[in-house]
């Protein structure tokens, strides 16, 4: 059974065989192939064993991939072989830096610009709130603002354009 | 003593009280508001009053609905927490004006500490050193780049009713001076319902030293020694410890008593913390009074043995301090760390959402206080705090130590919190050493990002869990083998509603 385990832009390689009766397997990444033992405490708790290293590890499972808890540290695991067949799913805003997008699911709380106005790049445009924190989106590039996707009041989430930006001389800046 | 008194608040401060006053003997009341419907603070009271909608406005900002609950549910008292309507005097008078006891100051000394400006006028006409900057409030921008230029760049714009960072800009050219004072202005008046602002000399890297005092009915005042709060991002606490690794038995007994003697010079009655700067030189200044129960009293609590919600609850029913000055000894060291619904990696960006999992930390010298649990939908209305991590142990370094074990059993998954940030700056050198000030997390930690060191054991966990959890049906795991096969593979051929 091979995986790819994506962390952040890191994906590595992972070999792993079925579980024996005694639920150890052979596991093969970085350094070689080493015994694991697998102990299920419950759905979201394990109790690994790595070659005599010992270890709790705390998992969930979300669309985006698995959360993983070691020892204080939780890392989004992705599966790289899936993420082809998540292709549809929402845009974030990693995925667009050219775009007026909250960070965060917020609430537009001010509207700085108007249908027509020339922005140059780094003009605020839009300002959101999350959690009594207030964001300003600035564009991300000049242009002249070809609609307002929200209004004062409205619940966005990230990967909703809330302003649209022609761009003007020298077009868009890919990010 | 009261026998029901109401939380106005929600989330783990709301919890912490209901707490000392179920050991009272004492019924609690929550409020909620739509999004609160199942919060831990709903599920942990004795009788429970909806308020509306989730914007704070609507619910728990809104003074008329919760006095009026105070009334239909016969609550005496009404604890009012911290934000919200903690600091709003309006509201202190109201309760009072319904005949109910408000747990805090009096609305007239509230008033006049909880308005910076004039607190500032306070202090000074008693003797308190006060940071340089304006006395009375300003919003004009052009009138607030004059006075900015006067004080020289960079100037703190602060909310006169602020508190807890909210309403807060550093100001470091003229020209962004007016964006940065409506942003302050519209989140003060969000945070606390008043968008007034006024302007402060912005110091340098200053500790932030503050001292607990409680002040009974009677006149008596008492200081509850110092709480050093000095690592902070965005303006807001999120390590605090006691006592402060800059602070002498001299130092202590002198902010002590001006803390005392600022108590009595407003006249203030009930627990509240008054905050100062304190500089390399050991000079201190005064910063604000906060007219409440602080985030981080519980560090407080535990080197000084008692507390301090149950005080306020004896002091509120009129009752002298059980102890002076020369009663109250401190013993030990304390440290809190505060859970932020927030992304340590992305500018300390708010993280909503649903949480997936979570396990208390427990064992000695552990205390934990939040407001979730599995399941629990953390909204995007309210302030990011999940919770508070609080350790005692002997001694600075055994407290240091206990907390990034603490930390490392805290386990929260769904919501991205700071827990990983949080024990790379306890595990730091310049944290171990105690040189900690308000500019620490900008010095040392600017560019932190989690280290490679818990990736290996994350995709051994994740590859263990595919191996071990429930099977995904063919279609979502993308056409890749399963180990054992599922019903959409064994089935066959077959059509839904035959």
């Amino acid at each position: 059974m091979e995986y790819k385990a994506k962390i952040r832009e890191n994906t590595q390689t992972v070999t792993i065989e079925p579980l024996d009766e005694n639920q150890i397997t052979t596991i093969t990444l970085g350094e070689g192939a080493r015994p694991l033992k697998v102990g299920v405490i419950s759905p979201h708790h394990l109790y690994l064993n790595l070659n005599g290293r010992a270890a709790n590890v705390f998992v969930a499972r979300t669309p985006e991939g698995t959360w993983v808890w070691s020892d204080g540290r939780a890392r989004l695991v992705e599966d790289a072989n899936k993420t082809v067949s998540r292709s549809t799913r929402r845009r974030g805003p990693g995925d667009t830096p050219g775009e007026v997008t909250p960070p965060t699911p917020a609430t537009v709380v001010r509207v700085l610009v108007e249908v027509g106005d020339e922005v140059d790049k780094g003009r605020p445009l839009i300002v959101v709130s999350a959690m009594k924190m207030e964001t300003t989106l600035a564009a991300p590039y000049s242009g002249r603002v070809k609609s307002i996707n929200a209004e004062v009041g409205a619940k966005v989430n990230p990967g909703d354009i809330l302003v649209d930006i022609e761009g003007g001389e020298g077009g868009r800046e890919k990010g | 003593m009261f026998s029901k008194i109401l939380v106005a608040n929600r989330g783990e401060i709301a919890v912490r009280i209901m707490r000392t006053a179920r050991e009272m003997g004492i019924a609690a009341v929550a409020v909620y508001s739509e999004a609160d419907e199942d919060a831990l603070h709903v599920l942990s009271a004795d009788e429970t009053v909806p308020l509306g909608e989730s914007d704070p406005a609507s619910s728990y900002l809104n003074i008329e609905k919760i006095i009026e609950a105070a009334c239909r549910t016969g609550a005496e008292a009404i604890h009012p927490g911290y934000g919200f309507l903690a600091e709003n005097p309006a509201f202190a008078q109201a309760v009072a004006d319904a005949g109910l006891v408000f747990i805090g100051p009096p609305a007239g000394v509230m008033a006049r500490l909880g308005d910076k400006t004039e607190a500032r006028r306070l202090m000074a006409d008693s003797g308190v050193p006060i940071i340089p900057g304006q006395t009375s409030p300003e919003s004009g921008p052009a009138r607030l780049k004059i006075v900015a230029e006067k004080l020289g760049f960079p100037v703190l714009v602060k909310a006169v009713a602020g508190g807890g960072g909210k309403g807060m800009r550093v100001v470091d050219r003229a020209e962004d001076m007016a964006e940065a004072a409506e942003q302050a202005a519209s989140e003060a008046k969000s945070a606390f319902g008043d968008g007034s602002i006024y302007l402060e000399k912005y110091l340098d890297r200053p500790r932030h030293v503050e001292i607990q005092i409680l002040a009974d009915t009677q006149g008596n005042a008492v200081h509850l020694f110092e709480r050093e709060c000095s690592i902070q991002r965005r303006h807001q606490k999120i390590i605090e410890e006691t006592p402060s690794p800059a602070v002498d038995h001299d130092l202590r007994r002198r902010m002590g008593e001006a803390a005392v003697a600022a108590a009595k010079a407003a006249g203030y009655v009930n627990a509240g913390t008054v905050e100062f700067l304190l500089d390399e030189s050991g000079e201190f200044y005064f910063l604000e009074v906060n007219t409440r129960l602080q985030v981080e009293h519980p560090i407080t609590e535990m080197i000084a043995g008692l507390d301090i919600v149950r005080r306020q609850l004896e002091i509120a029913a009129g009752q002298p301090l059980p102890f002076t000055q020369d009663d109250l000894i401190r013993r030990g060291h304390a440290i809190e760390c505060r859970i932020y619904a927030e992304d340590p990696e992305n500018g300390f960006m708010p993280s909503p959402g649903r949480v997936l999992y979570m396990q208390d930390p427990t064992g000695p010298g552990v205390r934990y206080e939040n407001g979730l649990y599995t399941g629990f939908e953390v909204p995007v209305h309210y302030d990011p705090i999940l919770g508070k991590l609080v350790v005692w142990a002997e001694d600075r370094p055994a407290a240091v130590a206990r907390m990034i074990r603490a930390l490392k059993e805290c386990v929260i998954l769904g919501v991205k919190t700071p827990i990983e940030f949080l024990i790379d700056i306890l595990s730091s050198e310049p944290f171990r050493s105690g040189e900690t000030h308000t500019g620490f997390i900008d010095s040392h930690f600017a560019e932190w990002r989690p280290s490679a060191q818990g990736d290996e054991m994350a995709v051994i966990g994740f590859v263990a869990d595919e191996l071990t959890g429930p099977k995904e049906t063919a279609a979502a795991a993308g056409g890749r083998e399963d180990i054992w096969p599922s019903p959409w593979q064994t089935l066959g051929a077959w059509d839904v509603g035959r």
